[in-house]
């Protein structure tokens, strides 16, 4: 019974006192209160596990602070003290919570005794709750994952349906572009507005082009590959593209990658597409002159990878929404609301999770852990991202 | 200088998509036969003379990767270039295993695909010069030997 918190309540001060001193000998220290009143402004400042109650006392009667106490603190327990002639007392106070009751005189052991039933039972309720809370969270992340995994089935086929409209559509405007250049169309009036509406019409076929590869991309199914791989060498690589980008900005990005133990064994090109997000959206959100530093830890089995930006941040109320679906606070033309959507699904596949933290105005970190091995029990079969998904929710 | 035009063949069952591309490969000077199914595509190669089959994969019926197997065995010589979704590498190799010339993500680039038209062509030309010497070499020898 090492840590119970015990309140000894009685209005009789040296029976208090000795029951109290004897319980210390035997391990258990006891706070003490004299009256009712005080029984529940102790309880008010400090949580107690067990409440031993003296029935008889003036003003604030045992069962009325019982009811209290119940009221107040459901997972207290109360063990009744009654005096020898009023078991009709003990009875009450079951009824109304108490956890026992015992009639003075009391016996030591009889007391410790019933202290620990109390206590055990305290403890096991809260076993209870704790796995009952675990149950819940389990099957919450069971349904996001299921959601995830659905999401991304209907994606890919919406995405796939769209791919033949948007084709027919880029065939048809290419083709009266050709025709518009030829001699025998020199000189029809408005050639100019033709051309410039043909032209926003291919620009709107690659920007819904856009939308349905990032769809595809994280819905596809058959080209997950596992390698051992050099995370120094894929910064290095998922740098190179955004380069440009960065250096139009005046924008610095900073390597902390030369660690040892900086190779994993995960899928290469989805994590490159991973940093390629992350790092085009710090670029995006940073001002010219600022910094972006991508850094590699490893702790134990796992590696840490964060991407650091002294950008704009990002507000409280959009943090929770970032990672949903075509969320996106950039203009139409520039975001598709996709990236961290699809960064999220892909490192989720690869068993590792990702992190965020931001401070408006200061900068933004997102962080994503992933174990060194993946670990596919089912061999090739496992490149299939359904039974990695599916492997994700029987792991919870 | 007069562009010689690719003999292509253009199978998709998307009718709208085959008609507009058609349309643009001739607005290029490209002489197009359009299918819209496996079946038709290779009813066409058994009477037309086609250097180049562009080859929807994701079609009703017979599909592309059927249809591609098929054309390789009955009619070597010709290309094919297969237009695959996104996401489908795998059918892709598949594709380059059997003999396609190479493939095209839909919607496709025209430039991409005039670049791998062309290259389809060039294979297919080079082929049939090099079976029309061995044949050569082969009438000669035999003439010699009688
Ligand atoms: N590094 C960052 N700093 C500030 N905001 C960010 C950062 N990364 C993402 N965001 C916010 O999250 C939104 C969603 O990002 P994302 O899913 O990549 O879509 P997109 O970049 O196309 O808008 C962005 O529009 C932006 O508001
Ligand atoms: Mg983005
Ligand atoms: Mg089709």
């Amino acid at each position: 019974m090492e840590g119970i918190r015990l309140l000894l309540v009685d209005d009789e001060e040296e029976f208090r006192g000795t029951i109290a001193k004897r319980l210390t000998l035997r391990g258990i220290s006891p706070e003490q209160a004299a009256s009712g009143e005080e029984c529940l402004s102790v309880l008010e400042k400090m949580p107690m596990d067990v409440v031993v109650l003296d029935v008889k006392m003036p003003g604030m009667s045992g069962i009325e602070a019982l009811h209290h106490i119940k009221e107040k603190y459901p997972k207290t327990e109360v063990i009744l003290l009654t005096g020898h002639a009023t078991t009709l007392d003990g009875v009450e106070g079951i009824k109304a919570g108490a956890f026992d009751y015992l009639s003075k005189p009391i016996e030591l052991d009889h007391l410790i005794g019933k202290i620990k039933h109390a206590y055990d039972k305290i403890r096991r309720e809260e076993e209870k709750l704790k796995e009952a809370e675990f149950r819940e969270k389990m099957e919450q992340q069971m349904i996001a994952t299921e959601r995830l995994a659905s999401l991304g089935t209907l994606a890919a086929g919406v995405a796939h349906e769209i791919n033949n409209p948007l084709a027919i559509i880029k065939e048809s405007a290419g083709w009266m572009k050709l025709i518009l250049k030829k001699d025998e169309c020199a000189e029809i009036p408005r050639k100019q507005d033709f051309d410039m509406a043909l032209n926003k019409i291919e620009k709107g076929v690659e920007r819904a082009k856009r939308i349905t590869l990032q769809l595809l991309g994280f819905a596809r199914k058959d080209d997950s590959v596992l390698a051992e791989l050099n995370l120094k060498e894929l910064a290095d690589e998922a740098i190179r593209l955004v380069t440009r980008e960065a250096a139009n900005k005046d924008i610095e990005i900073v390597q902390e990658m030369d660690i040892p133990g900086n190779t994993i064994w995960s899928d290469p090109y989805q994590l490159r597409q991973v940093l390629i997000n992350l790092l085009t959206n710090a670029i995006h959100a940073t001002g010219s002159g600022g910094n972006i530093t991508i850094k590699l830890e490893v702790i134990g089995e796992e590696v840490a990878l964060s991407v650091q930006d002294t950008g704009q941040g990002i507000p409280k109320e959009n943090l929770e929404r970032i990672f949903e679906p075509f969320f996106s606070t950039k203009s139409p033309g520039e975001g598709t609301g996709l990236g961290l959507f699809v960064t999220r699904g892909i490192v989720e596949k690869l068993g590792g999770k990702i992190e965020v933290e931001s401070r408006l105005g200061h900068g933004t970190s997102f962080c994503i852990k992933l174990p060194k091995y993946l670990e596919v029990k089912e061999g090739l079969a496992g490149r299939d991202h359904t039974d990695i998904l599916n492997k994700i929710i029987k792991m919870g | 200088m007069i562009k010689i035009p690719t003999r292509v063949l253009l199978v998709d069952d998307e009718k709208d998509f085959v008609e507009m591309l058609s349309l643009r490969l001739e607005e290029v000077g490209e002489r197009v036969t359009p299918a819209h199914s496996g079946q038709e595509c290779l009813e066409i190669l058994e009477k037309d003379n086609i250097d180049v089959v562009v080859l929807d994969i994701k079609m009703p019926g017979m599909d592309g990767i059927e249809t591609l197997r098929e054309i390789k065995r009955r009619f070597p010589i010709v290309e094919v270039i297969m237009l695959t979704g996104h996401g489908t590498t795998e059918t892709a190799v598949e594709g380059m295993k059997l003999g396609a010339f190479d493939y095209l993500m839909k919607p496709a680039d025209f430039d991409d695909l005039a670049v791998k038209m062309e290259g389809a062509r060039k294979r297919k030309d080079e082929q049939e010069e090099r079976i029309r010497k061995a044949e050569a070499t082969f009438l000669l020898r035999k003439s010699g030997n009688i």
